[in-house]
């Protein structure tokens, strides 16, 4: 069974994590003292012996502690807590009373995956999803729309869906989702257009200030001529074709011994 | 052998499909190759050859179809010594009551043989493999196969006998198939990595490689990728093993790759386990499974599939939704694709290569707007945006922007009118990758030859009689030699003169 002082420390962080005002430090310190407890009680990673009840608690101790590291930006954090909770989520499928935090979590874990381009990684949880929940369940729905349409292409509704996340903690990750998409857009339109007026850059790439735009460009090195308001893309001058002389060398001998082998 | 005297008529075993192989039409009594098989079976443990063991073993698919209790009990009577323990243990398994004195079909007053001796234990597990063959065979005696089958393994892991490895391997995997077949697989999963580890460290290459494969399986079944990917990573192999497990294997790694977007890697295997699978009639399942993937990978990988494919007799009717899907991706039909997916989603999602064919939607914009750029050389977003069935014009230009960065089309976009401008595409001849594609094609002509001079047999000291008579020719080189030495000055002699 779970000490007491663990039950009660439970309960104090459950009271500090539905406080709009609650200090997120404090939340912090609960979490490290609580997981402790946890292990100590050897209940972080469950065993055989564990009770129904000690588990669900820990499965709660460490989906808070998600959506709080979420929420202060520590993906790193975000990531351990979630490793630790696939062995409740996929081991104990039938045991446990189904979470509600589940699918929100795995959302998330799916739209980080994303911003951090492990396309890989993204499709493989997916996989492990039951059909009915990826057509339906709006956590799930949400990075699943994201990834088509980024690899499609079509930015726009990227930029719109952003704003119909179906929880707060996914604006957290909002950010780092728009840098990544400025810098695919970025990169199209460099090979895309020969030259780009100013304006049309700036709604093509969501900026809202001239000067936004023009801090990006320094960044990407792009030709601004203020006198036209017209952005140059340099264009890449045919590279010269060179005949690959070591490859072909080497081929040439590999073939030759092999045929000596074989005559 | 007193196998080869006994009347052969006794056709007793009339099967169905008898009438199509012709070509070996010598219907043999179950019983008679058992008895063949168990002798085949000592004499590859006397001879330390696993050939006789795998010859045994490819008989069992035919003869599955013929096992009942009657030929089990009986055999399982001829094998064993009269009051042998094991005998009596086998007889638990079986339902027929050990009737001794069973009339014998072909009713031959022949007096049984004494047997002397149990088998040996590689043909007491054989024995075992056929009684357990035919309890799974029915559902209400799967209980009792696994217990026969869980008594067997413990029994191959105590013995630890090298000669055995083939058909402990053949045991294991008939034991993951019954966990399957009462869907709980995830059960047995501990039991098949303890096994894993303890082939491995045998070096029993036949149960290991069996042992990978059903483990990959069993990931695979609960779509656990990234187990199944560790696995991979964590294990090796075995290079020795069999054509069939091989096949296999290739194919897990296909779908683990193909679901981590490694669809390049994904085509290979899959290419491979088409090649290394039996042909399409006798594992039409495998064939049909493995080509549903990789279609799909092809597809994938922006490449159409040959038409072909799909009228062969075998694939033809399971293929056929994979056919609407890849004539949505050839012509580059969005509706298209996206009511084949909805026709056929249910089909899809048990094959399990639903999420494969979502991601295909963007391979079959991409399409579209390749052909567009082939046939126009000048157009307007807004035309593409209805040609494409896509949502608004700035979708349409961000998609066309990504095509062009991705090197899908050559062509360049006019923001200010709206339109895009096609390039033509450079003559590829004049890069280096005819040159590359030559090399990589003659590598794999070349590896295959000396695949195929590694796989040849020699027998056993065959090359003796060549060392004598190679001893004798260089004697009479020497002699050759000799002469021409002495020939040689002769001849200088006539120079000489």
């Amino acid at each position: 069974m779970a000490p007491p002082q663990l039950v009660a420390n439970y309960e104090r962080l459950k009271a500090e994590v539905v406080n709009p005002r609650a200090d997120q430090k404090t939340i912090g310190q609960l979490l490290t003292q609580l997981k402790i407890a946890l292990t100590e009680a050897r209940l972080l990673i469950p065993g055989s012996n564990s009770s129904l009840e000690d588990l669900v608690l820990t499965r709660d101790v460490l989906e808070l502690g998600a959506f709080w590291s979420v929420r202060n930006k520590d993906i790193p954090a975000f990531d351990r807590y979630f490793s630790q909770l696939q062995t409740f989520y996929v081991d104990y499928p039938t045991q446990l009373p189904p979470s509600p935090r589940e699918y929100p979590l795995i959302g998330l874990n799916l739209i980080r995956l994303l911003t951090q381009n492990r396309i890989g990684d993204f499709h493989t949880t997916l996989e492990t999803l039951p059909p009915n929940v990826l057509g339906e369940n709006p956590f799930i729905q949400h990075p699943v729309h994201l990834e088509r349409w980024l690899m499609e292409g079509s930015y726009n509704k990227v930029w719109q869906e952003r704003e119909a996340a179906p929880s707060e903690e996914y604006k957290f990750f909002v950010d780092s989702l728009m840098k990544t998409i400025r810098r695919e857009i970025a990169s199209c339109e460099e090979k895309a257009y020969d030259s780009l007026p100013l304006s049309d850059a700036m709604s093509l790439l969501f900026f809202t200030k001239q000067s936004e735009l023009m801090i990006f460009a320094q960044e990407r090195g792009w030709n601004v001529n203020p006198s036209t308001q017209i952005i140059h893309f340099a264009r890449k001058t045919e590279e010269k074709i060179e005949i690959p002389k070591q490859k072909i060398i080497v081929n040439s001998l590999a073939y030759a011994k092999e045929l000596e082998q074989i005559v | 052998m007193d196998v080869d005297t006994k009347p052969k008529p006794v056709v007793s075993v009339p099967t169905p499909d008898a009438e199509k192989p012709v070509v070996k039409a010598e219907p043999i009594a179950p019983n008679v190759e058992i008895k063949q098989n168990l002798v085949l079976i000592d004499r590859a443990v006397t001879t330390l050859e696993p050939r006789f063991t795998h010859r045994v073993l490819r008989t069992l698919t035919h003869l599955r179809k013929k096992l009942n209790d009657e030929v089990l009990s009986k055999a399982v009577e001829e094998t064993y010594t009269k009051d042998s323990p094991a005998k009596a243990a086998l007889f638990q398994y079986l339902s027929a009551p050990a009737a001794m004195d069973i009339d014998l079909p072909n009713g031959d007053a022949k007096p049984q043989p004494v047997v002397v001796s149990d088998p040996l234990p590689e043909g007491d597990t054989y024995i075992r493999l056929l009684i357990l063959l035919h309890l799974s065979a029915s559902k209400e005696t799967t209980e009792k196969a696994m217990a026969l089958a869980h008594e067997t393994v413990e029994r191959i892991q105590a013995l630890n006998r090298r000669t055995m490895d083939a058909i402990a391997g053949k045991i294991y995997f008939y034991l993951a198939r019954l966990y399957e077949v009462t869907d709980r697989l995830a059960e047995i999963r501990p039991l098949l990595l303890a096994a894993h580890r303890t082939a491995t460290l045998r070096r029993d290459a036949d149960s290991q490689a069996t042992l990978i494969n059903l483990l990959l399986r069993n990931y695979l079944h609960y779509n656990l990728y990234s187990q199944a990917d560790k696995l991979v990573s964590k294990s090796t192999f075995p290079d020795s093993a069999g054509n069939p497990q091989w096949a296999r294997y290739q194919y897990y790694l296909g779908r683990i790759h193909a679901v981590q977007l490694s669809y390049t890697q994904a085509h290979t295997e899959l290419l491979q386990a088409i090649r290394r699978a039996p042909t399409a009639k006798t594992a039409p399942g495998f064939w049909q499974t493995v080509h549903k993937f990789f279609i799909v990978v092809e597809l994938l990988m922006g490449d159409i599939p040959d038409r072909a494919l799909f009228r062969q007799p075998v694939l033809r009717k399971p293929l056929e939704p994979y056919l609407q899907i890849v004539r949505a991706v050839r012509i580059g039909d969005l509706s298209h694709f996206q009511s084949a997916l909805q026709t056929y989603t249910a089909q899809f999602q048990h094959d399990k290569s639903y999420t494969l064919i979502l991601r295909l939607r963007h391979n079959v914009i991409k399409t579209g707007i390749r052909s567009i750029s082939l046939a126009y050389s000048r157009i307007s977003l807004r035309d593409i945006c209805t040609k494409l069935s896509l949502d608004s014009e700035e979708d349409a230009e961000y998609i066309v922007g990504k095509a062009i960065r991705d090197g899908v089309v050559e062509g360049i976009l006019d923001h200010q009118k709206g339109v895009m401008v096609c390039g033509r595409k450079g003559d590829v001849y004049s890069t280096a990758e005819p040159g590359e594609v030559f090399g990589r094609r003659i590598g794999f002509c070349l590896e295959l030859h000396n695949e195929s001079v590694k796989a040849m047999r020699f027998p056993l000291n065959a090359h003796r009689k060549d060392l004598a008579s190679s001893e004798a020719a260089r004697e009479r080189e020497k002699s050759i030699a000799k002469g021409i030495a002495e020939g040689e000055i002769d001849d200088d002699d006539e120079m000489d003169f």
